[in-house]
């Protein structure tokens, strides 16, 4: 019987600095063969382990063509401390992919509003990359993405480039600028920009993934200029210990959001996007 | 399958036959208490029991359980992996304990299965004991798992004053008693038991309606009675929750678990752990930089409650067996049925 607990190994490719404290990892399985039937969604995400200390929920920001792994993590404490300490050509344990992706099929044809506050953007970057491979498949996208400052903006490189993608809108925005501000960002929350939005409610759906109270509040915003809660979609975070559904960890009302989500749809968690 | 019987006298040579292949598992009284503990010989076995404080969920889900070892070596990983054979018969459990049991088959199957949770149960057999004496917390009756037995045992005993019926449930139990010279059941026999039947469930006090436990999970999320519950006065006579988490270390079927790992002292070998826990429990919901999804009481007890009603595993069933283990442990006197009775009263 395969064991879902059991770790596999991948060896740290090559680490790329994105803010002060988070970087993006490129992980590659070390067996080939576990790494050739890698099959993922934007949205899933990783189990990944440092052995002695511990394991960690990270999303798959992409993939590569060689089924190399991006995970971006930001630092904040034990297992992203241990793993921030490892080097290029180490290794450490990864499980997965596990989780529901975002709903790329059922969106096909439709507008797309992306809504991301601070490290939010991880489990979004695959949908933007997806809709710019297939961007004739999609409506028009709009891209809203908010942090604390401009500094703590991840996945930077890829602004000028995501400015320039055929029919779409790209605003950033950050609670406060204090030092330079290299692109152009805005002050204020995201929901600020809600009144400049191109993407009318009608055929679009909308997709969120940040902070939970910036979630609930987009989602309510959203709400009041006509979206229905069907046409809204968020990925959830909770703490997580075996990503599989069982442990109980992660539970929100009837669901689990390892299993379950983190991607769910509005219409489902609305009364559960609270302490629960 | 056919039924037999055994006088009570000779269940010794039963139990011989059984301690001769595996190891025995049953109800003992080693102090004021009864538990289900290794049993050597029929003079340790204690089969007037009304309840056990830990539930014999803790054979298939130890309180703490090493998932892998594991050998750190100049940066590379080698896991050993930890092989549970152990055959054993879990003798005398009361029917709320065994639908306990299946309730987590249903839970720890599934699309991931749990190799140690599999491995244990495989390994076990179940020979079970329908309750003629229930306890006064008890409301199984309610919750369709007892006083008597339908289902989940390889063997079935009923205590029918001189003897005991046995009544056969799978082919593992048929295989463990074979050679054996068991009398055939008569009619009167079976009658007996049904009469034992009825008496149990006149025992019974607490009474609940199952079927709308659901809806109480659903329909009352803000509700006043998990403030009273939480922080306030308590309700139908408890005192509010003191999140101690003792409902969960005795419930039958609170499956939750953390999972750490432990290093020895040359940082070189370590074990990844789980270990039973429970969402009464501040940690349960915390996450990095001092976030916590459940960090009032009154969400905590909520939960759990919810998780009972039937929110568990995502299911909208309940998971509760009515054993009522929780209602006598709990030190606030919070009882189960009484908080369930109030919400629906107050709706
Ligand atoms: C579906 C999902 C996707 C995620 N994707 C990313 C990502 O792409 N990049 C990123 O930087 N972070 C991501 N996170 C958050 C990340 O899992 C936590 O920041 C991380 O687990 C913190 O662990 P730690 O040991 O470093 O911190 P500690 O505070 O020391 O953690 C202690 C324990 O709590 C658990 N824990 C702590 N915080 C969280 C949390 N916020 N969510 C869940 N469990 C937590 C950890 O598993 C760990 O066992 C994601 C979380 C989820 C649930
Ligand atoms: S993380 Fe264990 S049940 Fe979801």
């Amino acid at each position: 019987m395969m064991n879902e607990y059991y770790p596999n190994f991948a060896i740290i490719k090559e680490i790329k600095k994105e803010t002060i404290n988070t970087n993006t990892f490129v992980l590659k399985f070390t067996d080939q063969k576990i790494a050739d039937k890698f099959s993922w969604k934007p949205g899933q995400f990783m189990m990944l382990s440092v052995l002695g200390v511990g394991e960690s929920a990270i999303s798959i920001s992409s993939v590569e063509n060689d089924n190399s792994i991006n995970a971006t993590i930001r630092n904040v404490g034990n297992v992203t401390n241990s793993i921030f300490s490892l080097k290029k050509g180490d290794s450490l344990g990864m499980r997965g992919p596990y989780g529901t992706g975002w709903p790329l099929e059922k969106i096909i044809g439709k507008d797309i509003l992306i809504v991301a506050g601070g490290m939010g953007l991880a489990p979004l970057y695959g949908v933007i990359n997806h809709v710019i491979r297939n961007r004739t498949e999609y409506g028009h996208l709009e891209i809203i993405y908010g942090a604390r400052t401009p500094e703590n903006m991840v996945f930077k490189d890829e602004f000028s480039k995501w400015k320039r993608i055929k029919n779409s809108t790209f605003f950033l925005t950050a609670d406060e600028i204090t030092r330079e501000n290299p692109f152009e960002c805005r002050t204020g929350l995201v929901t600020s920009c809600f009144p400049m939005m191109k993407t009318h409610h009608r055929n679009a759906i909308a997709l969120l993934c940040g902070p939970e109270i910036m979630m609930r509040f987009a989602a309510k915003c959203l709400e009041t200029i006509g979206f229905a809660d069907k046409k809204i979609y968020l990925s959830l975070e909770r703490r997580m210990k075996c990503g599989i559904g069982k442990c109980g960890h992660c539970q929100i009302g009837l669901k689990y959001v390892c299993k379950d989500g983190p991607v769910f749809n509005y219409d489902d968690i609305k009364p559960f996007i609270r302490p629960l | 399958m056919a039924s037999y019987i055994i006088d009570k006298k000779d269940l010794k040579i039963l139990l011989d036959k059984f301690l001769k292949e595996f190891k025995v598992y049953g109800p003992i009284k080693p102090g004021l208490d009864s538990s289900v503990d290794e049993i050597k010989s029929i003079d340790d076995l204690h089969l007037e029991y009304k309840s056990t404080i830990i539930s014999p969920k803790k054979f298939f889900l130890p309180p703490k359980d090493t998932l892998f070892e594991f050998k750190i070596q100049k940066g590379n990983y080698e896991i050993k992996e930890i092989v549970n054979d152990e055959k054993f018969i879990l003798f005398g459990l009361h029917p709320c304990d065994v639908n306990a049991i299946l309730k987590l088959d249903e839970f720890f199957s599934g699309k991931f299965k749990d190799k140690y949770y599999q491995n244990r149960r495989k390994n076990s057999i179940i020979i079970a004991l329908n309750c003629t004496q229930p306890g006064e917390n008890s409301f199984c009756k309610s919750m369709n798992a007892g006083p008597f037995l339908y289902k989940g045992y390889d063997i079935l005993l009923t205590d029918i004053d001189t003897k005991y019926l046995i009544e056969i449930g799978s082919d593992k139990g048929k295989k463990i008693i074979q050679g054996l010279k068991l009398n055939i059941a008569s009619k009167n026999d079976l009658l007996k038991k049904e009469k034992k039947c009825k008496l149990a469930n006149k025992k019974i006090k607490k009474i609940l309606d199952p079927n709308w436990l659901p809806k109480l999970a659903e329909e009352n999320l803000d509700h006043e009675i998990w403030i009273d519950l939480g922080e306030r006065g308590g309700v139908a006579g408890s005192f509010p929750c003191l999140s101690c988490g003792s409902c969960s270390l005795v419930c039958p079927t609170c499956y939750c678990y953390d999972i750490y790992d432990t290093v020895d002292l040359s940082l070189k070998n370590g074990s990844r752990v789980r270990e039973l826990d429970s969402c009464q429990l501040l940690e349960y919901g915390q996450v990095a930089l001092g976030g916590n999804f459940r960090k009032d009481r009154k969400d905590r007890i909520r939960h759990w409650m919810f998780c009972k009603f039937g929110a568990a595993a995502g299911s909208k069933n309940s998971s509760c067996v009515g054993c009522g283990r929780c209602i006598r442990v709990c030190p606030s006197k919070i009882d189960i049925t009484k908080v369930a009775k109030s919400l629906w009263r107050k709706k």
